[in-house]
């Protein structure tokens, strides 16, 4: 553990991880809670197209991702809003749209070479120190957040149209919650690679939900569990030689089952 | 005197299939509306047109004040039709749903803020149920906790969107009987969409028939004794007349129903 724990890039990377998984844990809770938990997915897609656009022009992906997954996921809430149609159909529009220009660009800049391997299946350890810097930028933010509109968010995800009868800017919540996601998104591809990307936002909050009797709990565990899932996951890959994104993902399917098992033993109430 | 609610000339249409079309009227203060009419004949959307739920053609204005500039919602209280969340596991208490309904968002609870919750709770017989989820709770209950987030922030203008379809006969009573006193003693406006226009008929002062149109508007003795709002509506309104008459085995109308026989 303690040779493990030597490393710069370990630890760069374990800090790093933890960042960005307990700022995607956060706000999968109340994605999950929107049913809009796939929105994760779909942008992980659309990473796709911004890490071939920078690959193309020999750009930072990371940097060239953001604005381009954040404009994206703009483009599904309003797809779904213009044409009426479910969350789940407009992501599916845009995530294949992003796919599709995202595999076009990679085989114009001459196919999958190694950078992209990394992308498409993480490779915390490559994490910068600017990197690092901005997903803690991106927790503060999230927190921050969190804190601040704590119950402006819990009522727009228990009742959009009673919150917006209490004079609640419904869409221009969901539109900060969808840009930081965007971004935690597009930090998170490092972590754990644009396949799994969706798992970070996913699982930790579905765990949490199945054992937490309040809102606060739900967010403190799936924070937990999330941070917990990199630390664990990473050490996993580094004693079994074994990629650290799936461990990651493994650690929190772990987590998931240990709190199914925990609700059926009948501990929530 | 401004209305409380004033609709000119309102249209909505999903996609190509109209469901509203030229609505107008004005509700005063005070009013205790029954808003009738057959299923699919656009009463919900009507409401959350008023509500800015909706995006409809037309003016709407609230208080006196045009919708898009309306920021007084603790005036209104509104209960929609479905309970808000099918999600089983929102971890949520049953007062913190009726915490939703004051105003302001503000991170930290008040004590008052607290007291007026259960103040609200007391109302609609749920104080018990303060501390469980809301998700535990029967789909009744859910609604009773749910009328109280409606009532927490004292409004002036309550908007009901067939709210005791899910209580039982007990529930149904005291919840009439609530709405009935709040309107009487408090002067609280009241737009309720009912079918039950039996057991409300006792309180409410006016029926608003709306059919994509707004077919009739007026008084509970214009609406029972006019042979032409009868003919016009037909089986519905000889329905609903007969209800008025028969349900508790009085006429709500008491002396002046020129229908009853009195002696």
């Amino acid at each position: 553990m303690i040779e493990f724990l030597s490393y710069s890039f370990v630890q760069r990377g374990l800090v790093a991880g933890s960042l960005v998984a307990a700022a995607c844990a956060l706000l999968g809770v109340f994605l999950v809670l929107k049913r809009l938990s796939l929105i994760g997915d779909g942008m992980s897609h659309i990473c796709l197209m911004g890490v071939a656009v920078a690959l193309l022009t020999s750009t930072n992906p990371v940097y060239m991702s953001i604005p381009i997954v954040a404009v994206s996921s703009l483009g599904i809430m309003k797809i779904a809003q213009k044409f009426k149609i479910y969350g789940d159909a407009a992501i599916g529009i845009v995530s294949a749209a992003g796919l599709s220009v995202g595999l076009l660009l990679t085989a114009l800049a001459g196919g999958f070479n190694t950078d992209l391997l990394g992308f498409l299946f993480g490779s915390i350890l490559t994490v910068t120190r600017g990197e690092t810097v901005f997903c803690a930028v991106l927790l503060l933010a999230v927190v921050g957040g969190v804190v601040s509109f704590y119950r402006l968010l819990v009522a727009t995800c228990f009742d959009e149209s009673f919150a917006h009868t209490r004079g609640v800017r419904v869409r221009a919540v969901n539109t900060g919650l969808v840009l930081m996601t965007s971004v935690a998104v597009v930090l998170s591809f490092k972590v754990v690679g644009i396949f799994l990307i969706s798992a970070l936002i996913i699982i930790p909050p579905v765990s949490a939900l199945l054992v937490s009797r309040t809102f606060k709990q739900v967010l403190w565990l799936a924070a937990g569990f999330s941070v917990v899932s990199v630390w664990a996951g990473m050490y996993a890959s580094f004693v079994f030689n074994i990629p650290s994104g799936a461990a990651i993902i493994l650690v929190n399917l772990g987590c998931l089952v240990g709190c199914y098992l925990y609700n059926k033993g009948g501990h929530r109430g | 005197m401004p209305g409380i609610i004033e609709a000119r000339h309102l249209h909505f249409a999903y996609t190509r299939t109209p469901v509203l079309e030229d609505v107008s009227f004005t509700v005063d203060a005070g009013d205790y509306i029954g808003l009738i009419g057959p299923n699919g004949g656009g009463k919900t959307t009507l409401l959350k047109v008023l509500l800015g739920l909706e995006k409809g053609q037309g003016e709407v204005k609230l208080f006196g004040t045009p919708l898009g500039e309306f920021t007084d919602w603790h005036k209104i209280g509104y209960l929609a039709q479905k309970s808000p969340v099918a999600q089983s596991r929102f971890p949520i208490a049953a007062e913190e749903v009726v915490l939703m309904g004051l105003p302001g968002f503000s991170a930290r609870i008040k004590r008052e803020e607290l007291k007026e919750v259960y103040a609200a709770m007391q109302q609609t017989r749920t104080r018990q149920f303060a501390g469980k989820i809301f998700n535990d709770l029967s789909i009744g209950q859910q609604q009773r906790v749910l009328l109280a987030r409606a009532l927490v922030s004292k409004p002036q203008l309550l908007i009901l969107d067939e709210p005791s379809t899910a209580l039982d006969a007990g529930s149904r009573e005291m919840f009439f009987d609530l709405l009935g006193k709040l309107n009487t003693q408090n002067g609280t406006t009241i737009l309720l969409i009912t079918h039950d226009t039996g057991e409300v008929g006792k309180y409410i002062s006016k029926f608003m028939y709306v059919d994509k149109n707004l077919v009739f508007f007026g008084t509970k003795e214009e609406f029972c004794h006019s042979q032409k709002v009868a003919e016009k509506l037909g089986p519905f309104a000889q329905h609903t007349i007969d209800h008025l008459h028969n349900t508790h085995g009085h006429c709500p109308l008491g002396a002046s129903c020129r229908e009853c026989k009195h002696d």
